[in-house]
C-alpha cells in the first residue's frame, strides 16, 4: 500500500513540475524543475526500500548487514541535493539575465523580440 | 543586502543570536565533517552548513561586513567577481578540487588505482585506546571546500546583484 | 620487428601535448611558436623514423575491464602517411613562421596545426576501427577550425562549415560500415572485433571476411559505406566541392590539407582496406570513382581563375588518380597508390607553398594578373619547374613514374577482361585514364606559364620572399627532383634504393596476400627502356596536351560555359539542400524557440515510448497488498502534494516560492521516515539556502504572473498528466521488482572495519557511515565528477554576472 501511495504521489509531483515547465513565467519554469527533482530524489531513495534501518553502523564495525537499507542510492541522492542547489542558483541567476537584458522574464515576449 | 524586502535594519536580537548561533553552526559543520565516517555526516553536509553559516552573516549583517570587520580591508567596490572575497572563494573550490584530486593522484603514485583510499589503525593512543585514520578524509576535506566555495560564491555574488 | 611501445606512443602524445602547451608557450615565444611547432613536429618525425623497418601490433590497454583497448599498428603504409604527415608538418610550421607574421589569433593557429597533425598520424597508426574513427574525426575537427582561422571572413566560416559537413557525414556513413564489419567479424573470426590489423583481425582473416559479407549480401553495402568516407574526405566527385572552399584557409594550412593530410586520410583509408575487400566489386567501384574524380577535377583545374583553386582541384584529381590505383587490380595497382601518394605529397606541398609565396609577394592569386616572375623569384621558379612537370607526368620528373604504373595498371586490366571475354567497355579505363591526364599536362603547364612569358603591366613590384618562406619550398622541390632522378640513374642500373625499399614496403601493406602475385618489398621503378602500349599512352597524353595548349583559353572558357550550368554543378545542390534546410517551414515547427514546444514534445514522447514499451514487454501492475501504511509518511506525503498543488496555484512569486519550501522540508521528513540521516540532514539545510537564494533573486525581478488561457490551462493539464501517469506506473513496477542480487549488498559487507584487520588496509572503507563511505571511497571518482559540477555551477555563475560587467552584452 505504502508504494501505491508513493507512487501516485511522485505521478503527482511530476504532473505538476510538468505543469509548470509549461509556463511562460521563467521563475515557475525553475520551479517545475526544482519539483521535479525533489521527486526523482524522493523517487530513487523508495526504490532502495523504505524497511531497513539508516545504514550507519555502530562503531564501525560490520554488524547485522541485512536490517539497513540501499545505501547507494542514498549517496547518489547525497549529491543530487547539492547540484540541485547548484543548478536552480545558476538558473536563478540566468532568469535574471534574461530580465536584465529583455526586460521581462516572460518566455514569449522573449521570444517575440 | 540592499532594497526590497530585506532592507530593513535587523533587530537587535537578531544581531545577537547571530553572534551567538553562527560559531555554534560552524563548530557544528566541522564535527559532521569529522566524524562523517562513522556517524551522520561528511563533506556534503558540512559543506552546505558552513554555508548557512556565512549566508546569516551575509543576511543579518549585509555583504561587506565580514571583510571591513573580520578581515579588517576595506571593500572592493563595486563588489567585483574578479577581485576581493569572490575571488577568494573561487580559490577555495579550486583547492577543494585539487586536494580531491591530488588524494587520488597520490594513491596512483604507491601504485594503486585512482583514488583508491586506505585506512590506518593506530594503537597504543593515550585517551583513544585505538585510534583510526582513513585517507578517505582527506578526500572528504576537498568535497567540503569545493562545496563551501562554490556555494558562497554563488551566494555572493547572486547577493551582490 | 617489433615497433617499439614507447616510440609509438608517444607519437601520440606529443603532438597532443604540444598543442595543449602551445597557448604557454606563445606567452613567452610570441611569434617564434612557429618554430616551437616545428621542433614538436621534428621529434614526431624521428619517432616515425625510428619505427621505420618494423612492423606489427603495439595494444595499449585502456579499460581492460571492458575489453576496450588502442590497438597500434605499424607497415609501410602508416610509415608513409605518418612520415608525410610529420616532416611535411616540420616544414610547414618553419613556412608559418614568416607566412604568418602579423596574424591574428597565432596560439590558437598553432595549437589546432598540432593537434591537426596528431590526429593524421593517430589515422596512420590506428589498428582498431574504433581508434581510427575517433581520430577520423579529430582530423575533420580540427581541420574545421584550421578552415576557419579567419573567423570574421564569412567565405572562410562558409567554406569551414561546408568541410564540416561533407566530411564528418561521410565519416558517419563510415562508421556505419565499420559496424557491419565488426557484426561480420563475430561470424568470420569467432568473435566480434574491431582490431582491423595485427593478429587475429580482419585483414588477417580477409577471406573469411569478403566470404562472410557475400554470404550476408553485405559487401557492396559495406563498399559503399567505407567508400563513402573515403570519398568525402579525399574530395572524391561528386564531393570534391569543399576542397577548393577549403583554400580560404592560411595557405600554410592548404599546403598541409592538401598534401600530407586530410585528404590523405581518404586515400590512406582505401590503401589499408584494399587487402580486406579487394573484390570485382572493390574495382568496379573504385576505379570508376578514382578515373571519374580525376578527369572531373582535372578539368575544373582548367577553368580556375585562382592558383590556389587550380592546385584545389588539382589535388582531387591526383587523389583520384591514387584511388582508381588502389581500384586497380594487381601489384601494379598498389604500387600506382603507395608510388603516388608520396609523388603527390612531394609535388603539391612544394607547389601550395609556392602559391603562398606568390600571393605573399605578388600581392594576387589571380592567375590572368600574373607572368613572368621568374625574374623576380628566381628559386621558386626552379622549384615550380620541377614540382608542375611533376604534376604533369613528363619525365623524368617524379610524377611520371607513378601516372606510367596508373596506364600499366590500366591497359593490364582492360586486356585481362577482354581476353577473358568481358565487355569492350574495359577499354574505358585506359581511355578515360589518357583523357583525364591531357587536362593534368594543360593545367600544369598553365601553372607554369606564371612564371615565364612577359610579366603583365598591372603587376606592380614582386618582394623578395623571406628565406623561411623559400626553404621548406626548395627542400620539398629538391627531394621531388632526386625521386624523378632517381629513375634516371636507375634506368643505368643505380637505384635510388631507400625510396624503391619505402615504396616497397607501402606496397607490401596494400596488396592482397592471397590475390596479388609477387611484389613483395621488391618496388623499383626506371625509365621506359622499349616502347610498350602505356608508354605510347603517356605520349599520346603528352602529344595531344601539348597541341591543345595553345587554344588553353578557348578550352577554359568552353569548360566555364558548361560549369555555369546549375544542375551540373554539386555546389548548386549542397548550397540548395543547405539553404532550403535552413529556410523550410518544417523547422518553423520543430523549432519554434518556446521552450514549451520541446517540453511538450520530449515529455509526450517519453511517455508514450515508456508506456508503449510496458505494454509490448506485457508487464502488468503488481498486485496491491492493502497492508502496511504508515500514518507519518501518509501525512509527510499529503502535506507535500498540498504543497506542490499550492505552487502551481501560487498568486504571486514570494507566495510559490514559500509554498515550495514547504514541499522540501516535507521531503525532509520523508528522508528521516525512510532512515536517511545524511539525506535529512543536508536537505534541511539545502532547503534553507535554496529560500534564501530564492528571494534575494526574486527581489530583482517584476512580479509577474501571467494568467492562463483556459485552453492552454487544459492541454499543459493533459501534457502533464500523462507523465504523471507514466512516472506512477513506473514508479509501482520498479519498486516491485526484487533483484536478487543486490550491488547495496557488496557496500553494506565492505564499508566497515572488517573483523580481523591489519593496522594498514585499502580493500575495505573502514567506516560505520556507509553512505559517506560510498561516496568518498568507493565511488570516490563519481563524487569528484559531481563536485567538479558544483564547481562548475558557481563558475557559471561568476562568469554569467562578469560577462555583463565586460560589456558584452547585445
Amino acid at each position: 500500500m505504502t508504494q501505491v501511495l508513493l507512487a501516485v504521489v511522485l505521478g503527482l509531483l511530476f504532473a505538476l513540475g510538468t505543469f509548470l515547465v509549461l509556463r511562460t513565467d521563467v521563475v515557475r519554469v525553475v520551479w517545475g524543475v526544482t519539483l521535479m527533482s525533489q521527486a526523482a530524489n524522493v523517487y530513487l531513495v523508495t526504490m532502495g526500500g523504505l524497511t531497513g534501518g539508516a545504514p550507519v553502523l555502530e562503531g564501525g564495525h560490520g554488524g547485522e548487514t541485512g536490517a539497513v537499507t540501499d545505501p547507494l542510492v542514498q549517496a547518489l541522492v547525497l549529491t543530487a541535493i547539492v547540484i540541485g542547489f547548484g543548478t536552480t542558483a545558476f538558473a536563478l541567476v540566468l532568469t535574471y539575465r534574461v530580465h536584465e537584458e529583455h526586460g521581462t522574464i516572460d518566455l514569449g515576449e522573449v521570444r517575440a523580440e | 543586502m540592499s532594497g526590497g524586502s530585506l532592507d530593513r535594519e535587523p533587530t537587535v536580537i537578531a544581531r545577537t543570536v547571530t553572534r551567538l548561533v553562527v560559531p555554534v553552526i560552524l563548530v557544528t559543520a566541522v564535527a559532521l565533517l569529522l566524524q562523517g565516517h562513522n556517524l551522520p555526516g561528511g563533506g556534503f553536509i558540512a559543506g552546505v552548513l558552513t554555508t548557512t553559516a556565512f549566508a546569516l552573516i551575509y543576511i543579518i549583517y549585509g555583504l561587506d561586513y565580514l571583510e571591513t570587520e573580520l578581515l579588517h580591508r576595506r571593500p572592493t567596490v563595486p563588489f567585483g567577481t574578479g577581485t576581493g572575497i569572490v575571488r577568494e572563494y573561487g580559490n577555495v573550490f579550486a583547492a577543494g578540487l585539487a586536494v580531491a584530486g591530488g588524494g587520488g593522484l597520490a594513491a596512483v603514485a604507491l601504485g594503486f588505482p585512482f583514488l583508491t583510499q586506505g585506512v590506518a589503525f593506530f594503537e597504543g593512543v593515550p585517551v583513544y585506546h585505538e585510534f583510526e585514520i582513513a585517507s578517505a578524509v582527506v578526500f572528504d576535506l576537498g568535497v567540503y571546500a569545493v562545496v563551501v566555495g562554490a556555494l558562497l560564491t554563488i551566494l555572493a555574488v547572486v547577493g551582490a546583484e | 620487428m617489433q615497433p617499439s611501445r614507447t616510440a609509438l606512443l608517444a607519437l601520440l602524445v606529443v603532438p597532443f601535448l604540444g598543442a595543449g602547451l602551445t597557448p604557454l608557450v606563445y606567452r613567452v615565444l610570441g611569434e617564434r611558436t612557429a618554430y616551437y611547432a616545428a621542433a614538436v613536429a621534428a621529434v614526431c618525425l624521428g619517432l616515425v623514423g625510428s619505427l621505420y623497418g618494423t612492423t606489427g601490433t603495439v595494444v595499449v590497454p585502456w579499460i581492460p575491464s571492458y575489453g576496450v583497448s588502442l590497438a597500434l599498428y605499424v607497415d609501410g603504409l602508416a610509415l608513409l602517411v605518418g612520415t608525410l604527415a610529420s616532416g611535411v608538418g616540420v616544414l610547414v610550421f618553419a613556412y608559418s613562421g614568416g607566412y604568418m607574421h602579423g596574424e591574428p589569433g597565432q596560439a590558437k593557429y598553432y595549437a589546432t596545426l598540432l593537434a591537426f597533425m596528431g590526429s593524421m598520424l593517430g589515422v596512420a597508426f590506428a589498428a582498431d576501427l574504433i581508434a581510427l574513427f575517433v581520430f577520423w574525426e579529430l582530423t575533420s575537427v580540427s581541420s574545421f577550425l584550421l578552415i576557419g582561422h579567419y573567423q570574421d571572413a564569412d567565405a572562410s566560416l562558409y567554406a569551414a562549415r561546408k568541410s564540416m559537413l561533407v566530411t564528418v557525414s561521410g565519416g558517419l556513413f563510415m562508421l556505419v560500415g565499420f559496424l557491419v564489419l565488426h557484426d561480420a567479424a563475430g561470424a568470420a573470426l569467432g568473435e566480434a572485433t574491431f582490431r582491423l590489423a595485427g593478429e587475429g583481425s580482419m585483414l588477417a582473416n580477409a577471406d573469411a571476411m569478403v566470404a562472410e559479407l557475400r554470404t550476408r549480401g553485405l559487401l557492396v553495402p559495406v563498399l559503399a559505406l567505407v567508400g563513402l568516407g573515403a570519398a568525402t574526405k579525399s574530395a572524391q566527385v561528386p564531393f570534391h566541392i569543399w576542397l577548393p572552399n577549403a583554400m580560404e584557409a592560411p595557405t600554410p594550412v592548404s599546403a598541409f590539407l592538401h598534401s600530407a593530410t586530410m585528404v590523405k586520410a581518404g586515400v590512406y583509408l582505401v590503401g589499408r582496406f584494399r587487402p580486406l575487400l579487394f573484390t570485382d566489386e572493390w574495382l568496379v567501384l573504385f576505379a570508376a570513382l578514382g578515373l571519374a574524380t580525376m578527369t572531373v577535377t582535372a578539368i575544373l583545374a582548367v577553368a580556375a581563375s585562382d592558383i590556389k583553386e587550380l592546385l584545389a582541384y588539382s589535388t582531387a584529381s591526383h587523389l583520384g588518380l591514387i584511388v582508381a590505383g588502389f581500384g586497380l587490380s594487381g601489384v601494379l595497382g598498389a604500387e600506382t597508390g603507395a608510388f603516388h601518394i608520396l609523388n603527390h605529397a612531394l609535388f603539391k606541398a612544394a607547389l601550395f607553398l609556392v602559391a603562398g609565396i606568390v600571393a605573399h609577394e605578388a600581392g594576387t592569386r589571380a592567375i590572368d594578373d600574373l607572368g613572368g616572375l621568374y625574374r623576380d623569384l628566381p628559386v621558386t621558379a626552379a622549384v615550380t619547374v620541377v614540382a608542375a612537370l611533376g604534376m604533369a607526368g613528363l619525365p623524368p620528373f617524379n610524377g611520371f613514374y607513378s601516372k606510367e604504373l596508373l596506364f600499366h595498371a590500366a591497359w593490364e586490366v582492360a586486356t585481362e577482361a577482354v581476353a577473358g571475354g568481358g565487355s569492350p567497355l574495359w577499354w574505358l579505363i585506359p581511355a578515360v585514364a589518357v583523357f583525364g591526364s591531357v587536362f593534368t599536362f594543360l593545367y600544369s603547364i598553365r601553372f607554369l606559364m606564371l612564371f615565364f612569358g612577359e610579366k603583365p603591366e598591372a603587376l606592380g613590384e614582386v618582394h623578395s620572399p623571406p628565406v623561411a618562406m623559400t626553404a621548406p619550398a626548395a627542400l620539398l622541390g629538391a627531394l621531388a627532383l632526386a625521386v624523378g632522378l632517381g629513375g634516371v640513374t636507375a634506368t643505368a642500373g643505380v637505384h635510388l634504393a631507400p625510396v624503391e625499399a619505402f615504396v616497397g614496403s607501402v606496397v607490401d601493406g596494400t596488396v592482397v596476400a592471397a590475390g596479388d602475385h609477387g611484389g613483395h618489398g621488391n618496388f623499383s621503378y626506371h625509365l621506359p627502356t622499349k616502347v610498350t602500349p602505356y608508354l605510347l599512352m603517356s605520349a599520346l597524353t603528352v602529344g595531344v596536351g601539348a597541341a591543345a595548349y595553345p587554344s588553353f583559353d578557348r578550352i577554359r572558357d568552353g569548360v566555364r560555359a558548361v560549369r555555369a550550368v546549375d544542375p551540373l554543378r554539386p555546389n548548386w545542390y549542397y548550397d540548395g539542400t543547405v539553404h532550403g534546410l535552413d529556410r523550410s517551414a518544417a523547422i518553423d515547427i520543430v523549432q519554434t524557440g518556446q521552450l514549451r514546444t520541446y517540453v511538450v514534445a520530449l515529455s509526450l514522447v517519453t511517455a508514450a515510448l515508456t508506456l508503449g514499451a510496458y505494454a509490448a514487454a506485457g508487464t502488468g501492475l503488481p498486485a496491491l497488498v492493502a497492508a502496511g501504511l504508515e500514518p507519518a509518511l501518509v501525512v509527510v506525503l499529503l502535506v507535500a502534494v498540498v504543497g506542490a498543488v499550492a505552487v502551481g496555484a501560487a498568486p504571486s512569486h514570494i507566495a510559490g516560492v514559500l509554498t515550495l519550501s514547504i514541499v522540501g522540508f516535507m521531503v525532509a521528513i520523508f528522508y528521516i521516515l525512510a532512515s536517511a540521516p545524511d539525506l535529512a540532514l543536508t536537505q534541511l539545510v539545502v532547503e534553507t539556502l535554496v529560500l534564501v537564494i530564492f528571494l534575494l533573486v526574486l527581489d530583482k525581478l517584476p512580479a509577474f504572473y501571467g494568467s492562463i488561457p483556459r485552453l492552454r490551462a487544459l492541454r499543459d493539464g493533459l501534457v502533464a498528466l500523462a507523465v504523471g501517469a507514466t512516472v506512477t506506473v513506473t514508479v509501482l513496477l520498479s519498486t516491485a521488482a526484487t533483484p536478487e542480487d543486490v550491488i547495496a549488498a557488496y557496500f553494506v559487507e565492505n564499508a566497515p572495519v572488517p573483523a580481523e584487520h591489519g593496522p594498514v588496509f585499502v580493500d575495505a572503507g573502514g567506516g560505520g557511515n556507509i553512505v559517506n563511505v560510498i561516496l568518498v571511497d568507493f565511488r570516490a571518482f563519481d563524487t569528484l565528477g559531481e563536485i567538479s559540477v558544483v564547481a562548475m555551477a558557481a563558475l557559471s555563475v561568476v562568469t554569467l554576472v562578469a560577462m555583463r560587467e565586460r560589456g558584452e552584452v547585445r
